[in-house]
């Protein structure tokens, strides 16, 4: 699943609730230096994340690079 | 003679001593008294036995700057015992704006504020452009005490135009920024804001956004001039971004002899370690002598969502998450599919959603009929005998899927977590947003649930503590002088409550807004008098319309 073995990879997402009353898409990634981080995406980026890599669930956003969130950035 | 007296009250003065038994006398809207024994006639008395007499509550983080022009009470605020409002938080302020920038900035507050249009057109005349004449076209009108910031969107937004969204600040106009934020500190303002974090109406970044940080230190060397707050949005959304910006607030504090503040900061249990990595770095940032105040909301987190739009709150359930993906014509017939709909309560797992779905409030305000509101999904589908998800799609779409639902306290819910957070004594009580979010959730109560929940449910806070932290302590951070203490020669800004009940209202759809445009509110339990510079503003669950609120330097 993974695109580019030295780019981050996003290892598991959860739905946390936004500071703007909506939920959104907390990403976690995990970057080549084995460090663990996050990103937290609105719904509009955090759907076309999910269009991007195709995934039926948000478990399955695992494994894909970074860069999906990249393409769901421009397509939101 | 006296002005007013509150007789018979307990006095919780502001400074976290214990409460103690005292009358409070005003004159000329000071307090030229506290104590007891004394006699003197007064033209208001109110009998505050059993009740506790505190400082008018300040509340450091709204977006009221609209409202104030047709409402000085930015109500609800002031029911609740606010008595204080900072207005032009995160960048955003309505002066000073040039004629020719007003639709630019009104879509900004369009986009925060979630306020409709006519609030903009049929509410009020522009009558002004500086900061100056925006503090003379709400003054005449203010019913509480109003400490504006100015926004660094709207500074840059006049000196550089369009291209105030596009690129860096030249020297030159960097110095022309200093001179519009100097003549706005001339004028009433009691700061700067700024932020890293807001969007336009179009999705383009603040103007504030494009500052370099030589720009934020210029700025910043004004407010050191006048001993004024920077307030900040950082990307609170990253715990690492977070403290980097800790740090460049601090070397501006340092630098400039200026206090910052910087919100929301709030609690998470998916990042569980948030809060005290930042508070680790501010604490080493105090002990440095920098001035970097957290503000943290007292409120949980609601979120809501509708079918309408999708929401990732159904994200969690792949069949649903399917659903929400397609495009609405094709989502309400896919929501009228049996095969489609068995599936949605197939993935909601064995008890057909009671526990995804049961505790959802539909909240009102959209096409749901008034007999629903406030109702739980779980006692529709216990009354129709039904699944907890069919429930929900049918309802959904009986209304064209408008119909709204909450999911109270989904995150900074935990109060033995936020108790702790809110209780540190560097942690600036505040970030209520009050004014904005208005289609999202209610900003108003934030200061009574302070008292039912951290003082009266888990007790985190005395009740002289809490007090302390809405009042004096906020006073003191933004240099408010004579506020937040009774105390003769204080201004007379009092409320008077029941320890023991007060609270915030459940929060309800009302249709006040300009043009009958609709906003959720909270209103107060408990509390039964505000004073406002000597004058009684609330009392009795209704407000008196007395127009004594200032600007508040």
């Amino acid at each position: 699943m993974s695109e580019a073995a030295p780019d981050a990879v996003i290892v598991g997402a959860e739905i946390a609730a936004g500071h703007d009353g909506a939920a959104e898409l907390l990403v976690r990634l995990k970057y080549e230096n084995g460090t663990v981080g996050t990103v937290t995406l609105n719904a509009d980026v955090g759907f076309a994340l999910i269009r991007a890599c195709g995934a039926d669930k948000i478990e399955e956003l695992a494994g894909h690079s970074w860069r999906k969130i990249l393409e769901g950035l421009e397509h939101a | 003679m006296l002005d007013l007296v509150i007789r018979n009250g307990i006095v919780v003065d502001g400074t976290g001593k214990p409460g103690f038994r005292a009358d409070v006398m005003v004159r000329d809207g000071r307090i030229v008294g506290v104590g007891i024994g004394h006699d003197a006639e007064a033209k208001t008395v109110v009998d505050a036995k059993g009740k506790t007499v505190a400082p008018g509550f300040i509340d450091p983080h709204t977006h009221f700057d609209v409202q104030l022009l047709w409402d000085g009470a930015a109500r609800p605020a002031l029911e609740h015992g606010v008595t204080s409002i900072v207005p032009g938080n995160c960048s955003l302020s309505l002066a000073p704006l040039k004629a020719p920038d007003r639709p630019a900035v009104v879509g900004m507050f369009q986009q925060i504020e979630e306020m409709p249009p006519e609030a903009f057109t049929i509410a009020f005349d522009w009558t002004w452009e500086n900061f100056e004449g925006y503090c003379a076209a709400i003054k005449k009108k203010l019913e509480l005490n109003v400490a504006p910031l100015v926004g660094h969107s709207v500074i840059r937004l006049w000196v550089m135009g369009a291209d105030s969204q596009k690129r860096a600040a030249t020297a030159d106009e960097i110095r022309a920024m200093q001179r519009l934020l100097r003549e706005s500190l001339e004028a009433g303002a009691v700061g700067m804001s700024t932020s890293f974090v807001d969007m336009d109406a179009k999705g383009h970044p603040v103007p504030s956004r494009f500052a370099q940080f030589a720009e934020l230190d210029a700025l910043s060397a004004v407010l050191g001039e006048y001993g004024r707050m920077l307030q900040v949005v950082p990307e609170f959304y990253d715990t690492d971004i977070t403290i980097a910006r800790v740090d460049q607030l601090s070397r501006l504090s340092l630098a400039h002899g200026i206090p910052t503040t910087f919100s929301p900061l709030f609690d998470s249990t998916l990042t569980p370690n948030n809060v005290d990595r930042v508070m680790g770095r501010v604490e080493e940032q105090f002990a440095r002598g920098a001035r970097v105040w957290p503000q943290m909301q007292t409120r949980p987190i609601d979120v809501s969502f509708s079918l309408k739009r999708p929401s990732l709150f159904l994200a969690r359930l792949p069949s649903w998450l399917r659903v929400m993906k397609k495009p609405f014509e094709e989502r309400v017939a896919a929501l009228k599919d049996p095969e489609v709909v068995a599936k949605l309560i197939a993935d909601t797992g064995p008890d057909g959603g009671a526990l995804y779905f049961g505790r959802l409030v539909i909240r009102g305000g959209d096409a749901a009929p008034a007999s629903l509101v406030g109702r739980t999904i779980a006692s529709l589908a216990a009354e129709k005998n039904e699944t907890a998800a069919k429930t929900l799609i049918d309802i959904s779409l009986a209304h064209g899927l408008d119909v709204a639902f909450l999911a109270a306290s989904a995150g900074h819910e935990k109060t033995d977590r936020v108790g702790r957070m809110l209780a540190h004594p560097l942690m600036h009580v505040g970030a209520s947003d009050g004014g904005a979010h208005l289609h999202s959730f209610a900003t108003y109560g934030d200061t009574g649930y302070l008292f039912s929940e951290f003082v009266r449910k888990s007790h985190h806070f005395s009740l002289e503590r809490a007090v302390q932290k809405i009042t004096s302590e906020t006073a003191d951070i933004w240099g408010l002088p004579n506020r937040g203490r009774i105390a003769r020669g204080a201004a007379a800004d009092v409320v008077v409550f029941d320890a023991g009940t007060i609270a915030r209202g459940e929060e309800k759809p009302v249709f006040d807004m300009p043009g009958g445009g609709m906003r959720y509110a909270r209103s107060a339990i408990g509390v039964d008098t505000v004073v406002v510079n000597g004058a009684v503003a609330y009392a009795e669950g209704a407000y008196t319309g007395a127009k004594h609120g200032t600007i508040c330097t």
